[in-house]
């Protein structure tokens, strides 16, 4: 149970210390008696003066509402009504409000004065809500006006939660004003849209037009031409001219300014002729794109406020003419004009019964005799049952910029923009945040790019009061542009790789056979200088001869395949030496090493004639075989004493009697060869020896080719 | 005494040697010299010898002088020295020799292409074809010709011819995939690409442009993907490294697009196209200053980078330097980014 209580105490008690309100007791201010009594004077002073201004305000409200038919949307429509009073109670309040700042109803008058002067002061806020924690049942609109500063604050949801909780009380009042919940609905409405906007700003830079342009005073309603190289405004400054100020508000009276560019920079802006400026109210209502047609308000108390029209005569303009009935009534209030590029068309506001409600904007053409036509409503896709005013055509014809408290506004009006389309308004676009805001945001122009509009506002941050800002469209945020590349075909850097080569060519005389090896003295072993004598058997020619290295006898030759080379091995004194290498066309490259022992013509010595060819199985001599037969027959004719026996030669395939029989034969035939040649046959023998005398191995070709042989032997010498 | 010892042993066997010298008879034919020459002339051409491989297809066509090979082989040679004149009047004595041979009409066409003669290059890849309808070299660089003049739907049809004659043609299918690209049929170029990385998987620069399609197609996750796998073939492959970082900025991951590019100045630290990356980045933060510093020093880098440029001026507009703003994008407009055009239109008017 303590817990309980203590935590019981623990949430209460902030809220209560925070919420006290202290009530003008003098006890509630011990030791402080003379200051309380001069400070509840004040209070009494001051709340007499807040109650005449609250009055007057209170009044204001109701006749606005019976006139239109509906509560003041903006602070402005307020007209700062009770503000002398409200101006007189200030100062006393306050210091009451130094004494005591815990008093809920003078927070709340305190919070209201600031309201009506200026919204969005934070005195305002911090009155308002003093008031709210304090006294919430205060005064029972303490919730509307508070909820109307948050929403003037952009405070949206805060704002919304006041709005209502007002509504609550509106709803169980017994006598509830429709009006004035419709209201408090809309409000809420903006709100949200305020909401909204606000979340997606729209990117833009809002710059003020620094000092040549604006002051401590209020200047509004700026016109440019297209070009942006004249900007004309009202202001309402000391240097007015005739320097009085109107009673109604004490401000100056309304005059026109100019100023031009020069180098890109606005030059101190001057009064407009004396043609145009009065010492009366002259306010701009709009400029012709070219700049030469100005359009003045003047607000006259017999017409209610009227446009008038100048023009720019030389270096000066002449006197305004009143417009003609068909935009100027007596009754009514118009203001606001803007010509539409070709001139053809002009456009302006009024606030006339046969509107759709409040001010609406209308369009005149120009008739053949150079004649303002019959205003036309431009209708309800761009009018709404609120006031529309501040109406600018952009010279690219078909836009049109306008502010509307309808549409989707987020408080008082907001600054739209629509596009004509077939003779049709499109739906109109709020402008966004923070172009628009909670409060009132008129008279927007724009340059003839589109790329920079202009408006007043008095935002904190100017110079003072209203102030004319530009601000330069950013568009939708600039993407940033990445470097990237890539190497998107194959073989674009280096095409001449892909050049076609023709192949390699076969080379078909490559083939040889060498032969090689060492000559020497079959006896002695002695390296021998010999010739060695190349024959081509087929065609029984010598194709070279070559010698031997005399000092070591090595020699080498090179056999092209596709020849029967005889070869033979020549040296004076010395039996010469044969060799046969047949070589198809076919043969691979081989290397033969054949060392060669030369015998001396000696009783004994033999030596195989290997290019005697016959024919198979025959005794025929074949005629590859003549070069060595010719040697044979040159050796015996050089040795004219020698004589020889010719031995033939069989392997072991066959009979012995038919080896025997073939080799005698084949013996026969060479001595009969050489006989025919003119060899004495005395000094020749043939021996057939058959398979008897081997030389190598009858198991293998090779062997059995070398076995089939004819020899020589020399006998006798 | 050990000196004169040596030395005359030295003496003695340079003696021997040469009086060891044997006369050796070799039997020599001037033609098979010459096709000797020629073997011996490719051998050095494919060394890239290629003054060498000229003097001996020279020495070949002095005795072979109807030799077309020869000729063919050496106008390569020429080619690669630089010798256009020489080069083509040699492949044209070959095709006077050889007027069927369509690899001669081929070889023409890219001599000439290494020339800068595209009509004479096109004339003789047609030449080719008309005698090989289906020579895929020559459909392949018809195709390449006519990318490079920007006729994609007929680079296409040559394209498809040589992968017709050559399914495995890895370089004409990417070089498909690039002029479907253009054409902006990023369907038809990812199916290519990743049917050439199918046959090939060794091309990085077929895995990067993979990527680089992908993220046209805004596929982002796949083309970071497929750039990874670039790398991962080759490491140091910087564009693949840089255009991943591209990918990671689409695809909104800040701090894996900035590693990347900072993993590209760190082996490259004068690429200019990764400052300018990192300016976009601070662009994105709204870090503005930031922005136009490594805008500035992309441009100092490189003087062209039309899109450093063109960030710098954003840098600059949000900073409010308006002047400088639009000098930048005049200038980025200047150097090809057409996009700055509207930012012209709608600021500096």
């Amino acid at each position: 149970m303590k817990k309980l209580i203590t935590l019981f105490l623990i949430a209460i008690i902030p809220s209560f210390i925070i919420s006290q309100e202290v009530t003008w007791d003098k006890d509630n201010f011990p030791g402080k008696k003379e200051e309380f009594k001069n400070a509840r004077k004040q209070l009494d002073i001051g709340t007499e003066f807040y109650s005449q201004g609250r009055g007057e305000f209170d009044d204001f409200k109701k006749a606005y509402l019976s006139t239109n038919k509906m509560m003041p949307m903006s602070h402005h429509d307020y007209r700062m009504s009770g503000i002398t009073n409200f101006r007189d109670a200030l100062a006393p309040l306050n210091t009451a409000y130094a004494f005591n700042p815990k008093d809920g109803r003078l927070n709340y008058m305190l919070g209201f004065i600031w309201w009506v002067s200026d919204p969005a002061n934070p005195q305002t806020l911090k009155h308002l809500e003093a008031a709210n924690q304090l006294h919430p049942n205060v005064e029972n609109d303490l919730n509307y006006w508070l909820a109307w500063t948050y929403h003037l604050n952009s405070k949206w949801d805060e704002a919304i939660t006041k709005y209502k909780e007002h509504l609550t009380f509106l709803s169980q009042k017994a006598k509830s004003n429709a009006l004035e919940i419709e209201d408090v609905n809309k409000k809420i409405d903006e709100c949200n849209n305020g909401k909204k906007l606000s979340a997606t700003p729209e990117r833009v830079f809002v710059d003020n037009l620094g000092p040549n342009i604006n002051t401590s005073f209020p200047e509004y309603g700026p016109a440019i031409t297209a070009d942006e190289e004249t900007i004309m405004y009202t202001a309402r400054r000391d240097n007015t001219t005739g320097g009085k100020k109107d009673e109604g508000d004490n401000k100056y009276f309304e005059d026109v300014y100019v100023s031009t560019k020069l180098n890109g920079k606005w030059q101190p802006a001057k009064l407009l002729s004396k043609n145009v400026n009065t010492e009366s109210h002259d306010a701009v209502a709009g400029l012709s794109p070219d700049g030469s047609k100005l359009y003045i308000y003047r607000d006259l108390s017999s017409d209610n406020g009227d446009l008038y029209e100048t023009v720019l005569f030389g270096a000066d303009w002449e006197p305004p003419v009143h417009m003609n009935k068909n935009i100027n009534t007596k009754k009514y209030h118009e203001n606001t004009v803007s010509l539409s590029f070709d001139s053809r068309q002009l456009y302006f506001v009024s606030n006339k019964e046969s509107g759709l409600g409040g001010s609406d904007i209308y369009v005149c053409e120009l008739d053949p005799k150079g004649e303002w036509g019959v205003s036309k409503n431009i209708g309800p896709d761009i009018n709404t049952k609120y006031s529309e005013d501040g109406v600018f055509m952009h010279p690219d014809g078909v836009t049109m910029y306008f502010s509307s408290k309808g549409h989707n506004t987020m408080g008082g009006y907001d600054i739209f923009k629509s596009t004509l389309v077939n003779g049709k308004w499109g739906k109109p676009e709020n402008l966004g945040y923070p172009i628009n805001g909670p409060d009132d945001d008129v008279f927007f122009v724009v340059s003839g790019s589109g790329n920079r509009g202009y408006f007043a506002s008095a935002k904190t941050g100017g110079y003072g009061d209203q102030d004319i800002y530009k601000i330069t469209f950013l568009g939708p945020e600039k993407q940033p542009l990445l470097n990237t590349q890539d190497q998107l075909l194959a073989l674009a850097a280096n095409p001449v790789s892909n050049l076609k080569t023709e192949n390699a060519v076969e080379i078909k005389a490559a083939k040889v056979t060498i032969l090689k090896g060492v000559i020497t003295d079959a006896k002695t072993n002695q390296p021998l200088e010999a010739s060695i004598e190349l024959v081509d058997n087929d065609k029984n020619q010598v194709i070279a001869t070559f010698k031997s290295n005399s000092s070591s006898g090595k020699y080498l030759v090179t056999l092209p395949s596709g020849k029967n080379y005889g070869i033979a091995v020549k040296r004076d004194g010395y039996l010469f030496h044969s060799e046969n290498f047949n070589l198809p066309d076919n043969a691979d490259f081989q290397e033969y090493n054949k060392d060669v022992a030369l015998k001396k013509i000696e009783v004994g010595s033999t030596i195989v004639l290997k290019n005697i060819f016959f024919d198979f199985d025959k005794a025929t001599i074949r005629p590859e075989s003549a070069n060595e037969l010719e040697r044979l027959i040159k050796l015996l004719n050089e040795n004219p004493t020698i004589k020889i026996e010719l031995g033939s030669h069989t392997d072991s395939k066959g009979s012995d009697d038919y080896n025997m029989k073939l080799s005698d034969s084949r013996s026969k035939s060479v001595v009969d060869y050489l006989i025919g040649k003119g060899i004495a046959a005395a000094r020749l023998t043939a021996k057939g020896y058959g398979e008897t005398k081997p030389i190598d191995t009858n198991e293998t070709d090779a062997g059995r080719q070398n076995n089939r042989r004819t020899e020589f032997k020399i006998t006798e010498k | 005494m050990k000196n004169f010892l040596f030395l005359l042993t030295v003496v003695f066997t340079l003696t021997l040697s040469a009086q060891d010298t044997v006369k050796v008879a070799a039997l020599t034919d001037p033609n098979l010299q010459a096709e000797q020459d020629y073997n011996n002339g490719l051998a050095a051409l494919n060394k890239k010898e290629y003054a060498v491989a000229v003097d001996f297809f020279t020495k070949c066509v002095t005795v072979k002088t109807t030799f077309d090979k020869a000729f063919s082989n050496r106008a390569i040679a020429y080619v690669q020295l630089k010798n256009s004149e020489a080069a083509i009047a040699d492949i044209n004595t070959a095709l006077k020799l050889n007027p069927i041979n369509a690899d001669n009409y081929f070889n023409k066409a890219l001599i000439y292409y290494a020339f800068n003669k595209k009509d004479s290059t096109t004339s003789s890849l047609d030449q080719c074809l008309k005698i090989k309808a289906d020579h895929q070299e020559a459909n392949y660089y018809k195709g390449l010709i006519l990318f490079e003049d920007a006729d994609y739907k007929e680079a296409i049809l040559y394209y498809s011819k040589a992968i017709d004659a050559n399914p495995n043609y890895v370089f004409a299918i990417n070089d498909r995939a690039a002029a479907k690209r253009e054409m902006k049929d990023y369907a038809g170029a990812i199916a290519d690409y990743n049917k050439a990385v199918s046959i090939d998987d060794k091309q990085f620069f077929i895995y990067n442009n993979l990527g680089s399609t992908y993220r046209l197609n805004k596929e982002f996750p796949k083309a970071i993907e497929a750039y990874s796998k670039a790398l991962q073939i080759k490491p140091d492959y910087l564009l693949a490294l840089n255009n991943r970082g591209a990918a990671n900025f689409d695809n909104n991951n800040l701090k894996a697009a900035s590693a990347d590019f900072e993993s590209v100045l760190s082996k490259d630290p004068k690429n200019s196209g990764a400052y300018n990356n990192l300016a976009s980045i601070a662009l994105k933060n709204k870090d503005y200053k930031k922005a136009k510093d490594l805008s500035t020093k992309a441009i100092d880098l490189d003087a062209k980078n039309g899109a450093a440029f063109y960030n710098r001026g954003i840098a600059k507009q949000m900073l409010r330097e308006e002047e400088g703003c639009c000098t930048d994008w005049k200038k980025a407009l200047e150097l090809g980014v057409t996009g700055a055009k509207l930012f012209i239109n709608s600021t500096c008017n």
